[in-house]
């Protein structure tokens, strides 16, 4: 259906994406104990290959939480903040000085720990909406170059995933923004069951 | 100098001294990086999966097939076989905590290299592989160094 009709699985996506990062959002502001807006800037639907690029280039630092989903739907799930949103996001948490060539034990944790709750309450909304559980295996975070990031949904996926849902979205609190991306890597059967449920709900 | 060529995900290149190639962000991947010190002929895979499929869609993904092509690419573009030196890069294991299939992907891209390079047989001179790291990975023809980045840590020429 992507192929068929690219402008309205666009349509759907965006939807998709806005209320899985409003979702997402809802509970890292819970976490922070702040309230927090977001916007979604931007949404699209890409080729792995275009995502470095879409992202500021393979040589970009990044936090990166990656996990995958059990289960009958196929699809891996990534969500990226640059550098400098994990620095405010990790310092609020720690209330310490954050230097991400040098993480302690508890500020990784917290870093994963963001990681988990975007994606889960990402999923949670999403699922919620195409009426399918979708229950992701543990997550894991690191700090590192994007295209390295990149590498791990790559290679487990590589050869049966070539469409990214990608959402861009802004948080707003703590009188400043921070971004995060997210990256929803389905396989082409996935997809279609997803795009399917969503076309009939409506 | 001339900016360094880059070597995609799947691609292949040979370039003559003094230009430049480099992998960016290699995390599981694999760069096989081959030179002839005596032409000066350099060449650069930037591998994703270990073993190539019955049916192969591009041979630079894969880390026989496409340490085999590079092989092959370079005794064209004048190298011969028993001078070929090579270097590794890559292989790491990004999400340690991850309990999904592949999720050691680079170690086993790493073994596949070594072992297609020992058919030839190609010696392999230096490395930096594995770990938890991504790397970046320059060759400079002119001399046949790697240098190899890391985020965090220092620059390594080998």
């Amino acid at each position: 259906m992507a192929e068929e009709n690219p402008g309205r699985a666009l349509e759907i996506i965006k939807e998709f994406a806005n209320i899985g990062a409003g979702s997402a959002a809802t509970a890292l502001g819970t976490m922070l104990d702040v309230d927090l807006m977001n916007d979604v800037t931007s949404c699209n639907i890409m080729p792995l290959s275009q995502v470095p690029e879409w992202l500021g280039g393979a040589e970009k630092i990044v936090a990166g939480t990656y996990t995958q989903l059990c289960g009958s739907l196929k699809s891996g799930i990534l969500v990226i903040l640059p550098s400098e949103s994990a620095i405010l996001l990790l310092k609020h948490l720690t209330k310490e000085q954050v230097d991400l060539s040098n993480l302690n034990e508890l500020q990784r944790s917290c870093l994963k720990e963001v990681g988990n709750i975007c994606l889960c309450w990402y999923l949670i909304a999403v699922s919620k909406m195409v009426d399918i559980d979708m229950i992701p295996a543990p997550p894991d975070a690191t700090v590192d170059l994007l295209g390295a990031v990149l590498d791990m949904p790559l290679a487990a996926l590589g050869a049966k995933v070539d469409t990214v849902l990608a959402v861009h979205t802004c948080f707003k609190a703590l009188d400043k923004e921070f971004e995060g991306y997210f990256l929803m890597l389905p396989e082409d059967q996935t997809l279609k069951i997803i795009l399917d449920r969503m076309e009939s709900k409506r | 100098m001339k900016e360094p060529r880059i070597v995609g995900i799947g691609q292949l290149a040979v370039c003559h001294s003094p230009e430049q190639l480099s992998c960016l962000g290699l995390g599981s991947c694999v760069a096989v990086i081959l030179y002839d010190p005596q032409t000066r002929v350099g060449g650069m895979v930037h591998v994703l999966l270990p073993k190539a499929p019955q049916k192969v869609d591009m041979e630079g993904k894969y880390a026989d097939t496409g340490t085999r092509k590079l092989v092959k690419e370079m005794t064209l573009n004048g190298a011969a076989k028993d001078r070929i030196i090579a270097k590794l890069v890559g292989g790491a294991q990004m999400f340690k905590n991850l309990n999904v299939q592949f999720a050691n992907i680079g170690r086993f891209n790493v073994l596949e290299v070594r072992k297609a390079l020992r058919e030839f047989p190609i010696r392999i001179v230096a490395e930096d592989v594995e770990g938890d790291r991504g790397r970046s990975a320059f060759l400079d023809s002119s001399t046949g160094h790697v240098t190899v980045k890391k985020v965090f840590s220092p620059t390594r020429v080998m």
